[in-house]
């Protein structure tokens, strides 16, 4: 909402800087998000009157004069000779500066200076140094100094006397959706008014005689027809049209705005279109009521001879042509205001083309009504429709200033297109809207702000804003709501207002005290800490990923587990994440095509997936690694080492132990996946699922601009948080030597680490301690399909040193297995 | 015999001097060899006292005892100089070198910052709550005392799910994308779990919910349809304004430094009755060329969200404050585009 300082001083007294005023808005609620200073023609002039002319001391042909400003006398010396005392003329103070000249590149600005040894503050101006033509302006055209009219006012601007446009500042404010009274000029003027306790000033439009001496005399008074002789209203759904109000303007003349009338609308964003138009946006402006006004003779008579106004829903399917020339199909939800033949606006949002004011147009309908809210918003959002008016019905209108804002437009359009008005209006208000009531217990707003606010300014504060007194009692009050406070509902709203109006920064903030809270999230909110802690312990980054990402690069999920937006802003993010490994992929290729070719990531974060009717969101941790293993260094061998599968497997093991999650089982998938080349599947005792881990698809690595290996992995968070066993306890350390044996066996490709393993573990062999694996190796002496394993076997007892035989009775049992179960041959 | 004593002296002097003189540790070995090893010289003198007389012998074995202690200490401390001077590596080690590091990884800056909000919150009681990011139109607007017609809740700034779900709160007139006019969403705001939490525990509350949201903005410097809000709600018997400005003083003192000072406006949330907007200034907004920062929004319960959960308004009260986290991380690390939070460029990543 725009509004300019002018436009407010109309109606409330105030004296506030703009920078006051910015504050003062903004401390009210009314957020200032905008101010734009507009200079006015002839800025720093004013209308002087002239008191004495004298001679200069020093000079024959200056003057030296005393004149009044309108705040006081000045000393000026004057080279022109056309003036006498008592004369008015346009005075150009210090700092401010003449309209340039054509050519002129710095305006010449004012200064108070000497001349000829005295002092001059100020300058009486000619109507060459004003750039004026004065015959255009109605003054006679002499040498010397531009004279006014004897009844010009001292003072006064000199834009506004020859009236045209003065400065002014405009303030473009946030109004918050509860409050559309503030969708207004006096609606501002009134929280300004409440403020300062200066009273609201409204425009008088109240009685006939008023209205009548704007129109064409009170001689024809009797003669006027009244409004309801010249049109009927029916309302067939009182629902969405509580109430409809039209008044009747014969006579009128359509042309261009008057300059005050075009300026006001053009400062606040509105374009200026003709008289009777521009008063009804005038009028929504200043009161905050939309109007319409139509073309009387376009609206078809009904039965009884007269234009007939028909307020209904559309119906369904029903085409409507709105002056923006756009033809709208409309449903049987919508309101039309219509007459016995077609329809002629839509209701609250936008007038119809066929009835629209134009240059022919001689009788004005105007029409001041009440809608639903709801029904207004919906309109409007169906046909994607917005307009001022729509904006502020759907917000909540002022059910009782019908007739008021209908008055004030008929009174602006005789002012500004002449015409008679006929007398009365045609009100359909079936049921008079009760005001509300609210009861405020001055000991609530106590309670809820924590200050004690006396219970005679906490009225007076409410009565201020146009509430009024039903009923007061000690401790208490009842208080009537005027119609245009939708918002004020119950007593936390009029709390609110008590508050307002004190001051907000006068409510002390008190030390946090109070309940301990819980929750039983509160300690899976730290689990979820420590995986972050962990992986970033061990070197890696993390990443934070879209959550909306595109269908097209989901790879590792089956397209019905995919949980789609139903409206997308774009096909790149039209799906929810199921997976945090395209993401990541993501990142990969942003850091590597940026040269950030040594990757190491890992994120925490939500998935989406779809199951059979239902959306399940599950946490996982995932890790991606590309490029060099090792940070930057100046030598060795390992320098050059990149992320390999083992780096991997390293850290989600590493993960998985520092987190308490054990007996993790790792499956290779025999195949290749569309995402992985080669990967495994996670699971805990070998059943429930964990995650994966693998290798990215050289064909999608080359299809992100990755050069290097891709390493992934992805885990169900929750399962982790589910099965961990964070329980520590200490275990005595050993007091008795252990004894080690090595073995060294070659064994077909098939056998994995964990056969081998399981092979151990079957031979329950004594007072075996740990099973190290140390070396692999394939190459020479090893045939083609197998490969050599080299295991540290560590016996040792709890309660004495092992013999030698001890051990090596145990140890050949487990190198009897391996020969008999895993085919192995020993390397000796 | 004075002849053999005076023979000890010099014989000393020339073993000392030829220890010192051995070059490494080979030829120091050598030496002691020569000199007071088992056929060394020192050793030989020690075999000739037994030709001395009686009177003599006292007086020469001391002389020679402590001529060989010295020798021995000698050929100690030249050892362990040969031995440290070969030790050193054969060029001079150059400090200045960078080392072989193994860094670190580093947590997200949101991360960091929403820890940092975490810990502000614990030291003054409030633990942390959870809720869905898929949520219902009920929970995260009707119970918000927002309902389908308010003006406050735009479709356009929603993500509707296209999968049909079976919620079991129905929003009447909401936006009916599902069956039933229900309708699965992004939540656009975490205040959602204000509802599920009052709903499944008791008063006093105490919680704050740090989250993901999601509005339907096109990515800009200032827009990613993902961001992050934290929630703070509180409902106890005579909670009031000054609590919640005395817990948003404490808040943003924590996190933004003690110089911080606080400013309410009016405001309108449906949820929230008084409603603010919170302001903040300090040095480093004085340094924008600002006076005020918004910050974040804040109020008291709506009496209608107490009555909707099943709380007494007449016996509860509490606020409710919600704030932006890539807000507060970038005004405090003065990053300028949201985006880069979600690139994870690791030139970004790792300067946190």
């Amino acid at each position: 909402m725009k509004v300019t300082l002018n436009w407010l001083k109309q109606y409330v007294d105030f004296n506030w800087s703009v920078e006051e005023m910015v504050e003062r808005l903004t401390m009210l609620g009314l957020e200032v998000e905008g101010v734009q200073k507009i200079s006015g023609a002839f800025d720093g002039i004013v209308v002087a009157q002239v008191i004495t002319r004298d001679k200069h001391p020093g000079a024959d042909k200056l003057s030296l004069c005393r004149v009044n400003d309108g705040t006081g006398e000045r000393q000026i010396v004057c080279g022109a000779q056309n003036f006498k005392a008592g004369d008015k003329v346009p005075l150009i103070l210090p700092g401010a500066s003449l309209p340039p000249k054509p050519g002129e590149k710095e305006p010449f600005t004012i200064k108070v200076g000497k001349i000829r040894g005295v002092e001059s503050h100020g300058m009486l101006c000619s109507h060459e140094e004003l750039l004026l033509d004065p015959e255009a302006i109605g003054h006679k055209k002499e040498d010397g100094l531009l004279i006014l009219r004897e009844n010009a006012k001292v003072g006064q601007p000199f834009g506004e006397y020859l009236g045209r446009s003065g400065g002014d500042v405009v303030f473009d404010l946030e109004i918050t959706p509860n409050r559309p009274d503030l969708n207004s000029v006096i609606g501002i003027a009134r929280e300004i008014a409440a403020l300062t306790g200066n009273p609201l000033k409204l425009p008088a439009v109240g009685g006939a005689c008023v209205l009548a001496s704007l129109g064409e005399g009170a001689a024809r008074q009797e003669s006027r027809p009244t409004a309801a002789d010249l049109v009927s209203v029916r309302i067939e759904d009182a629902e969405l049209c509580p109430r409809y109000t039209a008044r009747v303007i014969k006579g009128v003349k359509i042309g261009p705005s008057p300059v005050w009338l075009r300026d006001t609308l053009e400062k606040v964003g509105i374009r200026s279109i003709s008289n009777v138009v521009d008063v009804t946006n005038y009028v929504m402006l200043e009161v905050g009521q939309p109007l319409h006004a139509f073309d009387y003779h376009l609206i078809a008579k009904g039965s009884d001879g007269k234009p007939t106004i028909v307020v209904r829903r559309a119906a369904a399917g029903e085409k409507f042509k709105t002056l923006d020339n756009q033809e709208r199909t409309l449903t049987n939800e919508m309101l039309l205001i219509a007459d016995e033949t077609k329809g002629i606006a839509l209701a609250g949002v936008m007038g119809g083309a066929n009835t629209e004011i134009n240059n022919q147009t001689v009788d004005v309908l105007v029409e001041s009504a009440y809608f639903s809210p709801v029904n207004i918003r919906r309109t409007s959002k169906l046909l994607g429709l917005r307009s001022e008016s729509s904006y502020r019905f759907e917000r909540g209108a002022d059910v009782g200033i019908s007739d008021w804002a209908s008055q004030r437009a008929a009174q602006l359009i005789l002012e500004t297109a002449g015409g008679q008005l006929a007398e009365g209006i045609v009100d359909v208000y079936p049921t008079t809207a009760k005001p509300k009531q609210i009861t405020l217990h001055f000991s609530k707003t106590k309670d809820l702000l924590g200050i004690g606010i006396s219970h005679a300014d906490q009225v007076s504060f409410l009565t201020k804003l146009g509430l009024s007194v039903v009923e007061q009692q000690p401790g208490e009050c009842t208080l009537s709501v005027p119609t245009w406070r939708v918002d004020l509902k119950r007593d936390v709203d009029l709390i609110e207002e008590v508050e307002r109006l004190h001051g907000l920064e006068k409510t002390p903030a008190t030390p946090p005290r109070g309940a301990i809270g819980t929750n039983s999230y509160d300690s899976r909110h730290d689990q979820i800490a420590e995986v972050r802690r962990i992986l970033a312990g061990v070197g890696l980054n993390e990443a934070q990923g879209q959550t909306i990402i595109s269908k097209s690069e989901v790879r590792n999920v089956k397209e019905d587990e995919i949980v789609a937006l139903a409206n997308p802003l774009s096909s790149d993010m039209d799906v929810l994440r199921p997976s945090l490994l395209p993401g990541l992929i993501q990142s990969l290729r942003h850091n590597v095509t940026r040269k950030n070719y040594d990757v190491a990531l890992f994120e925490v974060g939500r998935v989406f997936i779809k199951n059979i009717g239902a959306t399940n969101e599950e946490r996982r941790v995932a890790i991606a690694l590309t490029g060099n293993r090792n940070s930057l260094f100046w030598s060795g061998e390992e320098r050059e080492a990149k992320f390999d599968t083992s780096d991997l497997k390293g850290l989600v093991e590493e993960l998985l132990e520092q987190f308490g999650v054990r007996g993790a089982t790792f499956t290779r998938r025999p195949e290749s996946t569309g995402m992985f080349l080669e990967s495994a599947t996670i699971a805990l005792g070998g059943k429930l699922p964990l995650g994966e881990l693998g290798l990215l698809s050289p064909l999608l690595a080359k299809k992100y601009d990755l050069r290097d290996a891709v390493l992934l992995a992805e885990l169900n968070l929750d399962q982790l948080i589910a099965r961990r066993n964070a329980a520590k306890s200490f275990k005595a350390l050993p007091q008795f030597p252990s004894s080690r044996r090595d073995v060294a066996m070659i064994v077909p490709e098939s056998v994995t680490h964990e056969a081998v393993l399981q092979t151990v573990k079957q031979t329950k062999a004594a007072n075996l301690e740990t099973v190290e694996l140390f070396d692999v190796f394939r190459g020479k002496h090893v045939p083609e399909g197998q490969k050599s394993l080299a295991y540290a076997f560590t016996y040792r007892a709890a309660d004495k040193t092992l013999t030698d035989g001890e051990v090596n009775s145990a140890h050949a049992k487990v190198v009897e297995a391996f020969k008999s179960q895993l085919m192995a041959s020993m390397r000796e | 015999m004075a002849g053999f004593l005076d023979e000890i002296e010099p014989l000393k002097q020339t073993a000392l001097a030829e220890l010192k003189a051995a070059p490494d540790i080979a030829a120091l070995e050598q030496t002691k060899g020569a000199w007071i090893g088992p056929n060394g010289r020192f050793t030989a003198l020690m075999k000739q006292l037994g030709t001395l007389s009686k009177e003599e012998k006292p007086a020469a074995g001391k002389l020679i005892n402590a001529a060989k202690v010295e020798l021995e200490a000698a050929l100690a401390e030249h050892r362990s100089e040969l031995e440290l001077a070969a030790a050193l590596p054969k060029h001079p080690t150059d400090f200045t070198l960078p080392g072989r590091r193994r860094t670190l990884g580093k947590l997200h800056p949101l991360t960091q910052v929403t820890e940092d909000i975490v810990r502000a919150f614990r030291k003054i009681g409030f633990a942390v709550a959870d809720g869905p990011e898929i949520e219902d139109e009920y929970h995260c607007f009707d119970a918000l005392n927002t309902p389908a017609d308010h003006p406050a809740r735009d479709s356009q700034d929603t993500f509707y799910i296209a999968t049909k779900v079976e919620n079991v709160f129905p929003s009447p007139g909401g936006e009916g994308r599902g069956e039933g006019g229900r309708s699965s969403l992004l939540r656009t705001h975490t205040s959602s779990v204000q509802i599920r939490v009052m709903k499944s525990q008791p008063p006093p509350v105490r919680i704050i919910v740090p989250g993901r949201v999601y509005r339907r903005d096109n990515a800009d410097a200032t827009h990613n349809p993902t961001f992050h809000q934290i929630e703070g709600l509180y409902v106890d018997k005579n909670v009031t304004v000054g609590d919640l400005k005395g817990t948003v003083e404490f808040v943003f003192r924590e996190l933004m430094g003690s110089d911080v000072k606080i400013r309410f406006r009016p405001h309108y949330f449906s949820y929230t009755e008084p409603s603010y907007e919170i302001d903040f200034t300090n040095a480093l907004v004085k340094k924008m060329g600002k006076d005020w920062l918004e910050i974040a929004g804040c109020g008291m319960v709506h009496p209608q969200v107490f009555e909707t959960v099943g709380y007494d308004p007449a016996v509860w009260t509490g606020w409710a404050f919600g704030f932006g986290i890539e807000r507060i991380a970038m005004l405090r690390y003065g990053i300028n585009d949201i985006r880069l939070f979600y690139e994870n460029d690791v030139r970004f990543l790792k300067q946190f």
